[in-house]
Parts: structure tokens; sequence; C-alpha cells
């Protein structure tokens, strides 16, 4: 146990400034509501990405960037999620699940587009396994943040940006 | 035909690789099924070739079950006599029964419905019940159905559904240019986005009988082992994180942090995506960034593996957990961590490109076969690719990084692209006509692997079943496709 307290000592605090981002991999179509300001509850939904997105969400929590700071957390349960973030086209074997986590959110139900494939399949576009993107299945996202995959700083700075409007 | 590759998957000096298929109706007339094997001897490929029209053979082992499924749900074409010819990859409720997407007059517009519904496995004996697992999970990882059938604490079977993330990438790119391939290569799973590549590309210049300059090589052969270290490393930490050592997983995501950050400085990209190209590299990368970097995260990471191995609190959740046996892996052709864990041998540097990893690489095998057999081998390739890439990197010869090459006269009708992913050996088969892509069968190791976990969790309690599905660490994607 020493050890580990001398560690923390010797080596100081890594987590960074993430002030310094690309604006243009940011869209805002909606406002995230001022409520959920400091304490937004995230379900993450793969619907068929390649799992890069999945890498680099999973990076969000590490020392660097320690999304949990700016109050975000990742839930087990889409009951108890504010939001839902989706990455991937949305293959014809994810609609229907997708579809039912959807209707578990509560209202209002924040979606946050992650990739560029979620959208409107991006590269995967007109394979005969996906629907489409989000624009194909009628669901407006709140915030769209694009990169193959997005790293994770446009991440943060994008669900932060989307309380601004 | 039948008796001789049933021979040679259950002999030891053959390694099945996969099987693949490619619809040659218009040409010949028939559907050649292509068996790969790996003479570990003598060093060479042996492949066994099948014509049909509409059945083949079934051959009763669990290695060439989801294969035959798989043809059947892609091409229609019968193994005869298999017993349990449910669809693999087109799921019943989404897919029409007689949608066959990889044969070459397929219909691709079908209307979206529900169809049928899937049936599973039968299997309940008294006093037993059920846990359902997906396909949405509660982490941050990809989507797959899982079934438990429990009696009391130990879980006495395990049915896995998979194939959620189905998006149809080898029909994607048939009759596309090369470019758009090698795009979509670095797409099939994230994770290996350059090992996939790799072997892609690796396809491409057999066909057109390109050899590379050497520094593209060597190149090409440290990014490989940056990609792998950064996938290791990823896999200690969750291991950490999953025995609920919160302090250790940190300090070791933090190791993967700085190798992606290293990749960035590299290539530009954290995936080191975009840098490969048919011929060689795109654009000179300056090494020394690297030296500097990974003495100091190897440093970091051996103080962090002796963390582990000296703690008995964590090494009593993971020895003799998640257990596979020698037999299963060779049943299964286990690949990969997978199989040096329990005793099979199978590395496609060592193997295949011996002449440039030479006595880099060590037969480095286990045989516990548990969570800490798989992790301890884990071990020994991090150290692996540390050494690698400091050698490599002071043995770089001069050059040129590209060769101008000429993609206009195939010299064979098809061929293969290997590489040794962190996961295990990768095969990507090619067919070119006219310069556009008319076949590309992609294999993951996790083709091989997944089916594993369903034998590796008996007798464990459902506690664990993160902590051996972590172990293995398959990707949903890869398999998927």
């Amino acid at each position: 146990m020493f050890n580990v307290i001398k560690t923390f000592l010797k080596e100081g605090i890594k987590t960074e400034d993430l002030s310094s981002y690309n604006e243009d991999n940011i869209a805002i179509y909606k406002k995230l509501p001022k409520t959920l300001k400091g304490s937004l509850n995230i379900r993450h939904i793969d619907c068929g990405s390649c799992n890069a997105c999945e890498y680099e969400l999973t990076a969000l929590s590490n020392i660097f960037y320690d999304i949990e700071r700016f109050g975000i957390r990742f839930v087990a349960s889409p009951k108890h999620a504010d939001a839902l973030t989706i990455t991937g086209p949305i293959t014809r074997n994810m609609y229907k699940p997708l579809l039912d986590a959807m209707k578990n959110v509560p209202n209002p139900k924040v979606i946050i587009a992650i990739g560029d494939c979620a959208m409107d399949g991006g590269i995967f576009k007109g394979a005969y396994g996906i629907v489409g993107g989000l624009k194909d299945i009628n669901i407006e996202p709140y915030i769209l943040i694009k990169g193959c995959p997005p790293t994770p700083k446009d991440i943060i700075n994008g669900i932060l940006k989307g309380f601004e409007g | 035909m039948k008796h001789y590759i049933e021979s040679l998957l259950h002999s030891d000096d053959y390694q099945f690789l996969g099987l693949f298929v490619s619809d040659k109706t218009k040409e010949q007339g028939v559907f050649i099924l292509r068996y790969l094997f790996y003479d570990i001897k003598n060093k060479k490929l042996n492949i066994t070739e099948i014509d049909t029209r509409k059945e083949f053979p079934h051959i009763d082992i669990p290695a060439l079950d989801w294969y035959e499924r798989e043809i059947h749900d892609m091409f229609g074409l019968v193994p005869k006599g298999h017993p349990n010819l449910r669809p693999l990859m087109l799921f019943p409720e989404n897919y029409p029964k007689d949608f066959h997407p990889l044969r070459k007059d397929a219909n691709l517009n079908i209307e979206y419905r529900g169809y049928e519904e899937y049936r599973y496995e039968n299997f309940e004996p008294e006093g037993s019940f059920k846990i359902l697992v997906g396909p949405i999970h509660a982490g941050i990882i990809e989507p797959g159905h899982f079934r438990f059938t429990l009696n009391g604490e130990p879980i006495l079977k395990l049915e896995i559904r998979h194939f959620y993330k189905h998006k149809g990438i080898e029909k994607l790119a048939e009759g596309k240019p090369v470019e758009f391939g090698l795009k979509l290569s670095e797409r099939i799973s994230g994770d290996h986005s350059l090992a996939h590549s790799l072997a892609f590309v690796k396809a491409v210049e057999t066909i057109y009988g390109i050899d590379i300059p050497p520094k593209a090589v060597y190149v090409r052969a440290i990014l490989l082992e940056l990609e792998r270290l950064t996938c290791n490393i990823n896999d200690f930490a969750f291991i950490f994180q999953d025995v609920g050592y919160s302090f250790g997983a940190q300090k070791v995501f933090a190791i993967k942090e700085m190798l992606m950050r290293l990749n960035e400085a590299l290539t530009g990209n954290r995936f080191n995506r975009g840098i490969i190209k048919v011929g060689g590299i795109l654009k000179e990368i300056d090494l020394n960034i690297v030296k500097d970097g990974i003495k100091l995260l190897k440093k970091e990471y051996l103080k962090y593996k002796k963390l582990f191995l000296n703690s008995s609190t964590i090494l009593e959740r993971t020895d003799t957990t998640g257990k596979v046996s020698y037999e299963t892996a060779k049943k299964y052709a286990a690949l990969g961590y997978v199989a040096k864990a329990s005793g099979l041998y199978f590395d496609t540097r060592k193997i295949m490109e011996n002449k440039l990893y030479g006595p880099l690489i060590k037969e480095f095998s286990l045989k516990s076969g548990d969570v800490t057999a798989r992790l301890k081998v884990r071990f020994n390739d991090i150290e692996e690719s540390f050494d690698i890439i400091e050698e490599f990197i002071s043995n770089i010869p001069e050059g040129n990084i590209y060769k101008e090459v000429d993609c206009k006269n195939p010299q064979h009708s098809y061929s293969f692209g290997f590489e040794e992913g962190q996961r295990g050996n990768i095969i990507h088969m090619l067919e070119i006509e006219n310069g556009l892509i008319s076949r590309w069968k992609i294999r993951d190791p996790s083709f091989h692997n997944w089916p594993i976990i369903q034998e590796a969790v008996l007798g464990d309690i459902i506690a664990d079943f993160p902590l051996i599905n972590k172990s293995l660490n398959l990707s949903y994607s890869g398999n998927d496709l």
C-alpha cells in the first residue's frame, strides 16, 4: 500500500486540460437540456461499428481524459440513462435491439452519434447487411461527432459543447 | 477426399487455417471449396480443393461447424448430413431463407421485415435455469448474445449467438477497386486496423508478384509490433479491471494511451490507419521517437507485471479459471494466445516468416490453459514486441520505402495474404478480375476462437465470465464481418 501511495505522490496528476480540439468535427443539431449539465448518464450502443470507436470510448475513462470530472458517466442499463451514444452503421440484425433500447430510455431521449458511420453508414454505405445510418431510420441526433474514429478530445468537447448550443 | 481432410484435421503436424469458397459458376459451372492447412513439418501450405454444384461432405469436427453453416448461409451449398444447419450469419428474423448474398447472381434488394424465428438449442435439465445476456452489454463493448444454463452456481452450458454486427463487407468490396478494399480492410476490426490491412496488401502483392523494398518490410513489422503491443497492454489492463484492481488497471490503461499517442506522433493516426499502401508504405516516419518512448514504457510495464504476479488475491481469481484443454484447442483449431496457452503453437511470424524474425521469437507455449496462462503468453508477447522493435530500429536497412507498382497483369487466379495479428493468424483470400476485386474472403482468428468460450466457461461461476471473456478478448466485428 505504501508503494501505491508513493507512486501517486511521485507521478502527480496526469489528467489533462482538453481545451484544444478540432471544432470542425463537431456538429450540434439540438441543444442538450440544461438540467442534465453536470450529471449526464450515458448508455452506449454499438450498432455495427468496426470497434475503433469503442476503443476510443473506453479511453475516455482513463486518467488522461477522465470524463467523470465533467459529471458524465457510462451506465449499464438504458433505464438509468439520459443519453444514448450510437456508433457504427445500423445493421439489420442490430436494428431491433436498438429500437428496444431506445424505448427504455426516459424522455427526453438524447441521442449522440459518434463516428462517420453513425449518420449515413459511412464506408459501409450500400452493403446488404445494413439498414443505413440514423438519417435513414429518421432519428435526429442532438450531437454528431465526426471522425473515423473521433479522438477522445473531440468526443468530450462535443458533448460539453452540446450544453452551450 | 473427405477422409483425407479428416486425417489432416486430426494430425498434429497440420494446422487448419480455414475453408474458403469461390463462386465459379459462370466460368466453370461449379463452386470451389478450398481447405487450407499449414504443413508444419515441411513448412508449406496445403490446399485441398473440392468442386461442387450443390452439396459437399460434412466433416464432424467443431472447427468446421461454423464454416459449414456460413457456407450454407452465404452460398446456399449444403454440407451433407450436418445435424445442426441453423442460420449463422443471416438471422432468420431479418433475412429470407433463400437469400445467399455471396452467389454472383444474388439479388441484394431484400425487404426488411420479420421472416422466421431463430431456434435455440434445446437444453433444459431438471432444476436448471437460464440467464440471458445481450446483445447489448453493460460495458462499452460490442453486441453479442450469450445464453447460460445453470444449476446452482456452476455453468452447465453456454450457447453463444453472434453476428449481430454482420454488415456484408465481403460482398460490398466485390466489383470495387483495390484502393477501396484497402480502406475497408482497415475497418474490419478497428483495434487490428494495421494487421488486417497488411494481410490484404500482402494478398494483393502476391497476386501481382510484387516484392517490396526491405526498408518497407522493416517499417511494416515495427508498426505491426506497436499494434500488438497496444492490444496486449489493453488486455492486461482489462484483466486488472475485471479482477477488481482498479489502481493497476488505470496505470496500465495509461501505458496504452501513451502507445496510442506514440502511433499518432509517428503516422498521424492513433490506429495507424492510412499508412500502408500496395508496394510499401506511404511516407517516411521518424523512428527515433519510438526508440525513446519504448524504453520508458517497458520500464513502466515491468512494474505492473511484477505487481500482478506477486499478488495472491489476483492470482486466486485467475488461476484455474476458464480452462481450455489441449484437446479442446486442437478440435476447434484454436489460434493465437488461446492456442499457445493450451500447448498448441502456431505463430505466422515464427513459422511462415522465420527469415525476418529468426531467434527474436521463441516458441513459447504453456499447458494449463487458464486465464493466468493466457496472460502469461501475453506477457511473453509484450516482451518479444519490445525486443523486436528495438532490434529492428537499430538494424533498419537504407533505401526506398515504396516501389512503383504496375497493377495490370495478375500472375495468379487467387492468392492468400497472411499476417499474425495480436489475436492470431489473419488470412485474406483475394481474387481480382480486370483490376477489380471479384472475391474477398476475410478470416479473423476470432472466427476460430469464439466457439471455444462455450467450453472454457463450463464449471466456472457466472461471476467469472467477464474475466474469461476478457482473457480471450475476441473481436465481434472481425468475426461478424
